[in-house]
């Protein structure tokens, strides 16, 4: 069990010491890692879009622009101030606002943390937009209604888009009250919101700059790259910060935390740098009765694992509701020395808030199996169904991704006729791996086709491409792409395939038409985003068909999704295993009302398309008849083909060699997978091949 | 058959997809005894989560008898035509004559993305997933309420965040 490295000290500060308090690189972001980090950025810089041309495709766009550079420069504090003060400063308001929201105005609200509506589970976000909306409506006599067009969060701070003749209405909602706070609402910058932050933190007005280099400081001191630790405990007996006087005056002190956070993103170019950084943080000892003066932590560190709230004053779980619904990722948590700790509802309510939570108060609280479990679904993970045709799925995978990221028209070339059709759709909201943000959607949101949103007749039309010449510059208008590869990142793809009949006949003779294949892959890509290197995910669906194009197979219908990065755990089989295992291997008759797995295949509709195992109908089922003995060596075959991805036969033949002992059988087969298994999604001693 | 321009195929065709979207994932939460008459009598393929499952009668038995509750919301969806003439076989036996043929003659494509819960209360995880459809034309001529224009030839559901 991992625990906490908190309070052990000094002697794992890693580079920083050596190099002097904080490196920036040329864009003036500061670099505050250590060597460790510094390793896995240039490995990522490889296999990311840099190294090679990021924009083969036509229409290539810059790529990241000093990624790879060598980044060991003294520090130069110019930079820091020109981070703060040159490009978006006050005289290029305007432009700054085109930059970022195209024709609406952009406006920062502030206050509605401390709004009721602050516990929601979305931190009030909704009712604020819809408060917003509903202000401004009562301002209008006539005319189109009034709505907040887009908006995002930056630690405190709301960001709206409006319509420019929405302005007026929106500085009108200024000190308004919602749900009991007075909400400040004023034309938004960027570097206008950090300059904010920052002055308000400020001991000594006009210094923010100086502010900034001395939190930078503090923050190096307190930051561990080796154990992943961020360490913020006794802040107020941090000399530095005594020095810098933020705690003789109640109004800085208030400030201090959300602009320390915000110096501390700053430290980083990416936000999957900044991710990676910090695992675990420490807030003891700071004298907090409630977290609403530390709560941008979550924004800042959304996917800790290990926090350490210990020897504070925090009295109840209502002390804590921001967090809430924040630290989905939270593993081990902290609360000696707080009276929340004595509540008789203390572990079922932290329990309950944070599901991966195992350690609570140094007690273990929860096993891996029983986190693992609370994934479980109810219909078993299989590998792949994979039924191609003489390999032209395969063939058709195989190619068509190295040419989407390489060589998009020769792709479309050889793919494509005039008949194909094209659309992609943007699930702008769709779940993600831990808290990943993501980038804006750019190209691809003005083209997406969700159907969900996108109804009037002319926009399906518009958004949906035909034929050759409109697929080609759709594609070049797409962002550049680089997809993991195919056989060395196999368990990031999920590729399936199956036949489907009556397509189109492109010679017009078969009156019934043609079969092809319905293709569905599952994955992720790699582009880059202003310099930066975002993941996304994928799920891209083609019917593919024979046709008179080079290849002899073209693309009948595709449509591609895009949304945030999601990981790939879902269609591993191996999360089942772990609450699969003990299942079976339960003593005793299986329960006759035990929950049964679906994996049981059905008989085959097709023959032709019949998995390799003959297995018959009610199989793992209780029948009259059928020995308890039976039935649990039937379920015990089930779940070692659903976990194993080996046919039925296969995997009674497994079982039986190791005794019907589940876990002797899982360790063979695991050697032999090594042995026999390349790693390829189209490999072929499993299931349907 | 009668010619039918490119703005009415896209109207049938994504008012067809919206009505699927709309009834069919309601239809998995809480009304799961309906959900065979969704399914051609003959689909070619239908998985969940590489389950291999025969046909709706099938579907229908497991979401009914063997699965918690669940709650499906739809954030995306899009839809194309697969083939605007797609040969129905009659009950009766034989080819739908092209003559008779109308703009409701098509097969087409449906990609969903959302999310589902599984079990019962909010606090259950959202499991995202991506799940693909063919419909093809109901073959059948009753005129019942209710009739569906459109059946499921096939579908390929996978969980994949």
């Amino acid at each position: 069990m991992k625990t906490m490295k908190s309070r052990r000290g000094g002697n794992d500060r890693g580079g920083i010491r050596k190099r002097g308090p904080t490196r920036t690189d040329r864009d003036g972001d500061m670099d505050m890692d250590g060597g460790g980090a510094r390793a896995k950025r240039n490995r990522a810089d490889k296999s990311a879009l840099g190294g090679r041309a990021a924009g083969t495709g036509a229409g290539g766009r810059p790529s990241g622009s000093n990624r790879g550079q060598p980044r060991n420069k003294p520090i130069d504090s110019d930079l820091i101030q020109r981070a703060i003060y040159s490009a978006d400063s006050q005289a290029n308001v305007r432009d700054h606002k085109k930059k970022t929201g195209g024709d609406l105005e952009l406006f920062s609200v502030r206050g509605w943390k401390s709004s009721k509506a602050a516990s929601n589970r979305d931190g009030g976000l909704e009712s604020l937009i819809a408060f917003l909306e509903r202000r401004m409506n009562s301002f209008i006599k006539s005319g189109p209604r009034a709505k907040i067009t887009k908006s995002r969060t930056e630690g405190d701070t709301l960001v709206a888009f409006v319509r420019p003749d929405l302005a007026g209405h929106m500085l009108r909602i200024n000190n308004n009250v919602f749900a009991g706070a007075h909400v400040t609402v004023e034309a938004y910058t960027a570097a206008n919101a950090l300059d904010q932050e920052l002055a308000a933190a400020d001991p000594v007005p006009g210094s923010t700059a100086d502010t900034k280099t001395k939190m930078t400081t503090i923050l190096g001191k307190r930051f561990f790259p080796a154990t992943k630790l961020l360490d913020l405990s006794k802040l107020a007996d941090d000399p530095d910060l005594q020095a810098m006087g933020i705690f003789s005056n109640v109004s800085t002190k208030s400030k201090f935390f959300p602009a320390l956070m915000k110096v501390w993103e700053l430290g980083f170019k990416t936000v999957a740098e900044r991710r990676e950084a910090v695992e675990s943080v420490s807030l003891a000892d700071n004298k907090l009765s409630n977290i609403s003066s530390v709560t941008t932590l979550a924004q800042s560190f959304p996917d800790i694992q290990y926090l350490d709230l210990s020897k504070n004053n925090i009295k109840n779980a209502q002390a804590m509701i921001g967090w809430r619904w924040k630290f989905r990722d939270l593993i081990f948590l902290d609360l000696t020395e707080n009276e929340i700790s004595s509540d008789p509802t203390f572990k079922d309510t932290m329990l309950k808030w944070y599901p991966k939570l195992q350690t609570l108060n140094n007690v273990q609280v929860r096993t891996p199996e029983e986190v693992a479990a609370q994934k479980r679904t109810p219909i078993p993970v299989l590998p792949p169904h994979f039924i191609d045709e003489s390999q032209v799925g395969e063939n058709f995978v195989r190619a068509f991704f190295p040419g989407y990221d390489n060589d998009r028209n020769g792709l479309v070339t050889s793919v494509y006729d005039d008949q194909s059709t094209f659309s992609l759709n943007v699930n702008t909201t769709a779940p993600r791996a831990g808290q990943t943000e993501t980038a804006g959607w750019g190209e691809y949101i003005r083209k997406s086709r969700n159907l969900d949103k996108i109804s009037h007749l002319s926009a399906r039309m518009s958004r949906s491409f035909k034929g050759v010449e409109q697929i080609r510059e759709v594609f070049n208008a797409l962002p550049p792409t680089r997809h993991p590869d195919l056989i060395a990142k196999a368990e990031q793809w999920l590729i399936e395939c199956h036949p489907v009949p009556h397509l189109p006949d492109p010679t017009g003779q078969s009156p019934t038409g043609v079969g092809g294949l319905s293709l569905m892959v599952h994955g992720q890509l790699e582009e880059s985003v202003g310099g930066k290197i975002e993941t996304r995910s994928f799920d891209r669906t083609f019917i593919i068909g024979p046709g008179n194009t080079p290849g002899g197979i073209r693309v009948v219908s595709e449509i591609f999704c895009l949304r945030a990065y999601g990981g790939h755990e879902a269609w591993s089989p191996e999360i089942q295993a772990l609450f699969q295992v003990p299942q079976v291997a339960a003593p005793g008759p299986v329960p006759a009302a035990a929950p049964v797995p679906v994996a049981t295949p059905a008989p085959p509709a097709v023959p032709a398309a019949a998995p390799s195992g003959n297995v018959a109908e009610g199989y793992g089922l209780p029948r009259p008849g059928k020995s308890d003995t039976q039935l649990q060596q039937e379920q015990m075959v089930a779940q070692m083909s659903g976990k194993s991805g080996m046919t039925f036969e296969y995997s009674e033949m497994a079982l039986a060699g190791n005794g019907w002992n589940p876990e002797l059988a899982w360790k063979n087969f695991e050697q032999l997978k090594v042995s026999s298994l390349e790693g390829s999604p189209f490999d072929s001693p499993w299931n349907d091949n | 058959m009668a010619t039918a321009s490119e703005d009415t195929l896209t109207k049938v065709s994504t008012e067809a997809a919206t009505d699927f979207v709309k009834t069919f994932y309601p239809a998995l939460g809480s009304n799961r005894e309906s959900l065979s008459s969704y399914y051609s009598l003959e689909p070619t393929t239908i998985l969940f989560n590489g389950n291999r499952v025969a046909d709706g009668a099938a579907v229908q038995e497991i979401f009914t008898n063997q699965m918690s509750p669940t709650h499906y919301e739809v954030q995306s969806y899009d839809c194309q035509i697969i083939n605007k003439a797609y040969p129905t076989i009659l009950p009766g036996g034989g080819l739908k004559p092209q003559s008779e043929m109308g703009v409701k003659d098509m097969s087409f494509l449906i990609v969903v993305s959302g999310f589902v819960r599984y079990g019962e209360g909010r606090d259950q995880p959202q499991r995202g997933f991506s799940e693909t459809f063919v419909l093809v034309p109901n073959p059948s001529a009753e005129r019942a309420r209710g009739r569906k224009d459109w059946l499921i030839e096939s579908q390929n559901f996978r969980l994949v965040v």
